[in-house]
């Protein structure tokens, strides 16, 4: 079997929370749920011809230098949104809308 | 944080089912091909076969994309796949300044540590120091280079045959090729690692 060759747990020591490393050989790419859900939308919605690659990862780009120290998926996220408001997909302010519609409704109710 | 971001994703992905940009069956089968069907392992039979054939090491070496296409792998995250070949004297590593560019066919998904600011930043301006971090101490008078990957040009790095497998052929040359060792932070194992794993 394949073994973990280096340790990456050096390289991050110093970072902590959801940027903090694989234990490992890179099996675990996502840290929680929504990351490999928000990986697999924005896949999805690129083969689907909605959202284009390249200026997806423009905004990846962009979204890491504005905050280099926020979580990676986040920005991820954030530049995934980014690309669905300036083709048109989402109008400004629809998701947050419907992520405070769902919030109100998630409150007090434990799920996962 | 985490919770305010799971609900948002949540949101997300209702609108755009709702709005038939996605269909949550297909969602799943990309998750599921990334996590299952693209991994090392491609990448592995990829430096296996160059080792044992100088032919494909020679295309490989000119044309990544292509020569990594005659194994059936590629996709739109795989263009521009360019090899770069350890020898004595030289260690190659890739690092992506910008964001995260990774030949993903070959390797699967990056790591988090390949995605974190201090390996970006790091890498580039003490690789020698941070290779050693990760377990791999490189002699002085190895050359280092680091290679800055983007959509344009993804770097595999090839590693040196591991000594000691003279007999071995394809399939049991590729257990020993290591994600890590195609990055270039890590060494392939030995014959003796691999079997004792």
């Amino acid at each position: 079997m394949l073994r973990v060759m280096a340790d990456p747990l050096n390289i991050d020591a110093n970072l902590e929370g959801p940027a903090s490393p694989p234990r490992d050989n890179g099996e675990i790419v996502f840290g929680a749920p929504w990351e490999r859900r928000v990986f697999g939308l924005t896949m999805a919605a690129c083969r689907s011809g909605k959202c284009d690659w390249e200026a997806f990862r423009q905004r990846l780009i962009s979204r890491i230098a504005d905050d280099e120290m926020r979580p990676y998926w986040q920005s991820w996220a954030a530049a995934f949104e980014d690309v669905l408001e300036q083709v048109g997909v989402l109008a400004p302010g629809e998701l947050d809308g419907r992520h405070h519609e769902l919030s109100k409704r998630a409150a007090g109710i434990d799920h996962d | 944080m985490n919770d305010a971001t799971a609900a948002r994703v949540e949101a997300l992905e209702a609108l755009l089912v709702e709005k038939r940009i996605v269909d949550p069956t297909v969602v799943d089968e990309v998750i599921d091909h990334f996590e299952t069907n693209v991994g090392p392992l491609n990448g592995a039979k990829v430096i296996a076969r160059a080792w044992t054939d100088p032919g494909y090491m020679q295309r490989l070496l000119a044309d990544g994309t292509r020569a990594v296409a005659e194994l059936g792998f590629g996709g739109p995250e795989g263009h521009m796949i360019v090899a770069v070949p350890n020898t004595s004297t030289v260690h190659n590593v890739v690092v992506c300044t910008l964001c995260s560019c990774y030949p993903w066919p070959v390797l699967g998904l990056p790591p988090s540590w390949y995605k974190s600011p201090a390996y970006r930043s790091r890498m580039v301006a003490q690789p020698r120091a941070v290779l050693a971090e990760m377990g791999l101490e490189l002699p002085r008078e190895v050359l280092i280079r680091v290679w800055d990957s983007s959509a344009e040009a993804r770097y595999l790095v090839v590693p040196e045959r591991p000594s000691g497998t003279d007999g071995m052929g394809e399939a049991e040359l590729a257990r020993l090729v290591t994600r890590d060792s195609m990055i270039g932070v890590g060494q392939p194992l030995s014959p003796d690692a691999a079997r004792d794993g």
